[in-house]
């Protein structure tokens, strides 16, 4: 049994037209029972950034506090928020910190950058980051999410037709998971507001 | 005076006094004043800029008034520099309390512990000790709307209206006469602009000589500090009766 196994995630983020989608599940297990349904995996950094945390839930929320705590004193001092790409580069500077201790956690950062154009990126837990231009997973549920959002994914999706896919690709995966699952949580991100939706699936 | 005791901070004169932390309230004494005044519904901060040039390179950044944590902010009289290190030691102090406890550090926590620090500065190491002092105005929800007052020995107060900086004698006086225990933050707002006008040594008082901060909760129960903006200001000044015209050259 590993480690990163141990309470069952899964975390996926997409790319739309000048908005993007970050969504998980809500199960918390200590692993075969399920102690939570309501578990928060997706926090929001600012109005433009959001950052979900795979893997063990107490280096995840540990991990949050901390980046917490460097981007306060980010904004104090450069009076302005963090561009997504240069909160990435944090967190991976963070996470490399531990090299020989690591944090169970692989993060799923995705914000919108200069021009509103949408950034994501995933990173193992020793903080080697992967940049794309469509989707990144994270969690117990990666491979389903990979091969769920490979299909569905299209270019240039409107955000009401970007919620639908990202949900669709989220439950899927899920229900092949018995680590993760009990609903969904998604957060659609454009420049003009921030749509929080929590998904009903099979509560199991 | 006794010459011979005054350049080691660590040391005391005959007569129980620390030169060096003197001196240092000194030095602030010839730096720009800055008021806060508490009220019922907020606190409010002004402060005068002593620098003002027109090939000033202003950016939004403030000169007088600094957040140190979403509840919590200062104005400062003294030597910037010093201020700064002091401003960004307060900061990190703020999230490492939040770090720790996941909640915002109680104002006056967060006073005595920057004062601590400047406390050992009078003490040992032998280095000078901050020529700043502080107005720390926040809101917790132990006590309410809070404002603090600190100078370089270390020591801080809680005030209901305090000054710092050139002329903060004449200010207090004339404070103590003004001030009403249910002052609204308006209200405040007048006041502090009025005493602040009297006791500058500039012939005109324009928004750019200026800074006016406020900390006070929204209606969604945030605290927020805000920083008025020039037009405002200027706006505030006209409302006031406080802008002297500038003197027209014959």
């Amino acid at each position: 049994m590993s480690i990163f196994e141990y309470n069952g995630s899964a975390l996926v983020a997409m790319v739309g037209k000048n908005c993007f989608a970050i969504a998980s599940d809500r199960r918390l297990g200590v692993q075969l029972q399920t102690i939570a349904t309501d578990f928060k995996r997706i926090y929001k950094i600012h109005d433009r950034l959001f950052v979900g945390l795979s893997g063990l839930a107490t280096d995840a929320q540990t991990l949050y506090q901390r980046l917490v705590f460097r981007h306060k004193l980010y904004q104090l001092r450069e009076e302005r928020d963090m561009k997504p790409e240069t909160f990435a580069s944090l967190v991976s500077a963070i996470l490399y910190e531990k090299r020989f201790g690591p944090y169970i956690c692989q993060p799923v950062i995705a914000g919108l950058g200069d021009e509103d154009k949408p950034f994501i990126c995933t990173m193992d837990s020793i903080g080697a980051k992967e940049l794309a231009k469509d989707f990144v997973v994270a969690g117990t549920a990666s491979e389903s999410l990979y091969g769920a959002c490979e299909a569905m994914f299209k270019l240039d999706m409107e955000p009401e037709e970007l919620f639908e896919t990202v949900s669709q690709a989220l439950l899927a995966s899920i229900d092949r998971d018995c680590l993760s699952g009990w609903g969904g949580h998604v957060y659609v991100v454009t420049p003009t507001e921030i749509k929080e939706r929590i998904l009903k699936g099979r509560m199991d | 005076m006794s010459r011979r005791y005054d350049s080691r901070t660590t040391i005391f004169s005959p007569e129980g006094r620390l030169y060096q932390v003197e001196y240092a309230m000194e030095a602030i004494g010839n730096a720009g004043s800055a008021i806060g005044i508490l009220s019922k519904d907020g606190v409010v901060l002004v402060g005068e800029k002593k620098v003002t040039s027109k090939l000033l390179q202003t950016s939004t950044s403030t000169e007088k008034m600094y957040k140190i944590d979403d509840h919590v902010a200062c104005a400062v009289a003294g030597i910037m520099s010093d201020a700064n290190i002091l401003i960004n030691t307060a900061r990190v102090q703020a999230q490492r309390y939040t770090y720790a406890y996941q909640e915002p550090m109680p104002v006056e926590q967060l006073v005595q512990s920057l004062c601590d620090t400047k406390q050992g500065y009078t003490q040992f190491g032998g280095l000078r000790p901050f020529g700043v002092s502080f107005l720390f105005a926040g809101w917790d929800k132990n006590y309410g709307f809070q404002l603090y007052m600190s100078d370089p020995s270390g020591n801080y107060g809680g005030w209901k209206a305090a000054a710092i900086g050139a002329n903060n004698q004449a200010a207090q006086s004339m404070l103590k006469q003004d001030y009403k225990d249910d002052i609204t933050r308006e209200e405040a707002v007048q006041l502090a602009l009025k005493v602040l006008s009297k006791t500058m040594d500039s012939t005109s008082l324009t928004s750019d000589k200026l800074e006016l901060a406020e900390v006070f909760l929204t209606p969604s129960g945030n605290v927020k500090y805000q920083v008025c903006s020039p037009d405002s200001l200027s706006k505030l000044l006209v409302k006031y009766g406080v802008t002297q015209p500038a003197a027209e050259a014959s």
